[in-house]
């Protein structure tokens, strides 16, 4: 399949901060790819060079075939976009907005269309400023498909949103890739990527540590047993067997290892704690956390899932 | 740009300029202030200052006495163009770019030629509306003398310059207005002073000399001098500092200003700010 966006060795800095740190991503055409991560994880800042708002400081972009950074004007022919915040003029009607935003393309949707796409047609003729939040959201929506744009790409189209809300946005985003679009969508809900993504990218610290399908995610992720227990302050955790490496302190100072051979990690951890004189490890516990929670934790700290790759 | 993507950009920019307007008289606030700022200044100027103008000197002849009134309306006039393009313009440019409207514009193919377009548009709509307002009530309550044909020429010609000439210097301020919040008074201060010495509340020459310079070398001193010739007599040339209209000058002074603008906005406008 033809990709939509191809990236590669791309870097975006600012100050000390590298926002963007070495991503290579390829979307295939029509397919929704959920871009999920964390806040100032870089998520914004990638999609704000794919989108053509930002300069790069190295690498290849192409999106759509064009260079967003010098084809802008070419690229907002063929692309939609659902900013984050949504500012519509809030003297205007969706109708009065939809038919301004229609002239401005080729071959756009009628207005009728567009409204009954996101299923504001009821709506058609209120004022912006009456529209709830969640009707503001399906405007902005609506002005961005009304070009029929071969690209969307969609800002966290729920955040705020409750779960009623939510679903009718999904229907929605639903709708745009039976219409042919690809949907580039970020977000930092899981389930969110996991409703509406044929693909996903976790991306973290500038960077995408994981990419595949929701499927391959779990996968990845569900590899690992988890041992983990509260420590003791007194104790002197510095001689921990060596398989031991890869163990995490959590936030609440748990200390927490994934494996896939609890048994036998178990068991040494038993002699190490004897050895110390602790007959009890306080609050032990031997689990396999789900997907969620294994998000979570990536959202706290990405070495759980770099662990969960060397010990896969 | 071929000649098709140039009348598609004017055909936009038309339809900008209406929906801009749409979304502005739905706001009664807005209209309210643009309506009332002329009314308050020129009734409340007009029943405190209720002295005739002096002769100017070196002017000839059979002299007609001018009330101060006929003055002002010149005065608040070449205030009302330079308060739509420039103050209230830079205001709302301010505002949408800190808020993301002017991102999501920015990722439309609206061409950009058409978003200037709408905004001079907005603001030649508006002070049209201003000095209508300002016409009748001069007529209706201060017995305004009203311009001959070559008048009404200047008057709209001077608006047509005067008008795209505070536009852009209202775009190229936004640069320096650090947030929404504080456009009102970044706006203000340029705006005050330069009413103060473009001889909109008092004469020129009641200005030490220098000043008179530092005005001339502003866009409002020579709409307001423009716009004193149309609605005084022609006697009262005498007392600018040229002794003369000079709507020549006025005219390239205008144009100058223009092209300036529009440098330094290519080079410093940001459709986004709000990150």
């Amino acid at each position: 399949m033809q990709a939509a966006i191809s990236v590669s060795g791309l870097f975006k800095r600012y100050g000390a901060i590298e926002a963007v740190n070495g991503v290579d991503l390829e979307i295939a055409a029509g397919q929704v790819y959920a871009l999920l991560g964390p806040n100032g994880a870089g998520k914004t800042t990638l999609i704000e060079i794919l989108e053509g708002y930002r300069e790069r400081d190295a690498g290849e972009v192409s999106v759509l075939g064009l260079d967003p950074q010098r084809q802008r004007g070419e690229l907002n022919r063929r692309v939609g976009i659902v900013l984050q915040r949504s500012t519509p003029m809030e003297g205007l009607t969706p109708r009065e907005m939809l038919s301004f935003s229609a002239r401005l393309y080729d071959a756009p949707m009628r207005v009728e269309e567009a409204l009954e796409f996101v299923g504001l047609t009821e709506h058609a003729d209120r004022r912006g400023s009456k529209l709830s939040g969640g009707q503001k959201r399906r405007l902005d929506l609506a002005t961005s498909v009304i070009g029929n744009p071969d690209l969307i790409f969609l800002d966290e189209p729920t955040t705020g949103f409750d779960a009623t809300a939510r679903r009718q946005a999904w229907e929605v985003v639903r709708g745009l890739t039976d219409r042919g679009a690809t949907v580039i969508l970020t977000t930092h809900y899981l389930d969110e990527a996991e409703h509406l993504a044929q693909r996903i990218g976790l991306i973290k610290s500038g960077q995408i540590i994981f990419e595949g399908d929701i499927e391959g995610l779990r996968r990845e992720m569900r590899t690992d047993t988890r041992i983990s227990w509260q420590p003791p302050s007194d104790i002197d955790t510095s001689d921990l067997p060596t398989e031991w490496a890869g163990v995490q302190r959590r936030l609440d100072g748990r200390l927490s290892l994934p494996t896939q051979t609890p048994t036998e990690h178990l068991s040494r951890l038993i002699d190490w704690s004897r050895a110390h004189g602790l007959v009890e490890l306080p609050e032990l516990q031997v689990e396999r956390p789900d997907l969620e929670e294994m998000y979570l934790e990536l959202i706290e700290d990405s070495s759980a899932l770099a662990s969960a790759e060397v010990n896969a | 740009m071929s000649a098709r993507n140039l009348l598609r950009s004017l055909r936009l920019g038309l339809a900008y300029t209406g929906l801009s307007l749409k979304v502005t008289y739905r706001e009664p606030a807005a209209v309210l202030f643009v309506i009332a700022f002329p009314i308050i200044f020129l009734v409340i100027f007009s029943s405190l200052l209720t002295f005739d103008l002096a002769i100017p000197e070196g002017a000839q002849g059979n002299i007609p006495t001018i009330t101060f009134s006929q003055y002002f309306v010149a005065g608040i006039m070449g205030s009302a163009i330079f308060g739509t393009s420039f103050n209230l313009l830079g205001n709302s440019l301010a505002i949408q770019q800190f808020d993301g409207t002017l991102k999501q514009l920015a990722a439309t193919p609206l061409p950009k030629l058409s978003f200037f377009m709408g905004l001079v548009g907005t603001a030649i709509v508006y002070t049209l509306l201003q000095v209508i307002v300002i016409i009748i009530l001069g007529v209706a309550a201060y017995d305004i003398d009203l311009p001959d044909a070559g008048g009404w020429l200047t008057l709209l010609w001077i608006i047509l310059l005067g008008v795209p000439a505070g536009c852009v210097m209202g775009i190229a301020i936004t640069a320096i207005i650090p947030s929404a919040r504080a456009a009102p008074a970044v706006l203000q201060l340029p705006f005050v002073l330069f009413q103060f010495i473009s001889g909109v509340f008092f004469t020129l020459h009641s200005l030490p000399t220098w000043l008179q310079w530092v005005s001339g070398l502003f866009p409002l001193r020579w709409v307001a001098q423009g716009l004193r010739s149309v609605f005084l007599p022609d006697a009262y040339r005498y007392a600018e500092p040229g002794m003369g209209w000079q709507l020549e000058l006025a005219a390239l002074v205008l144009l100058v200003w223009i092209v300036i603008g529009l440098v330094v906005a290519r080079f410093t406008f940001k459709w986004d700010r709000s990150g």
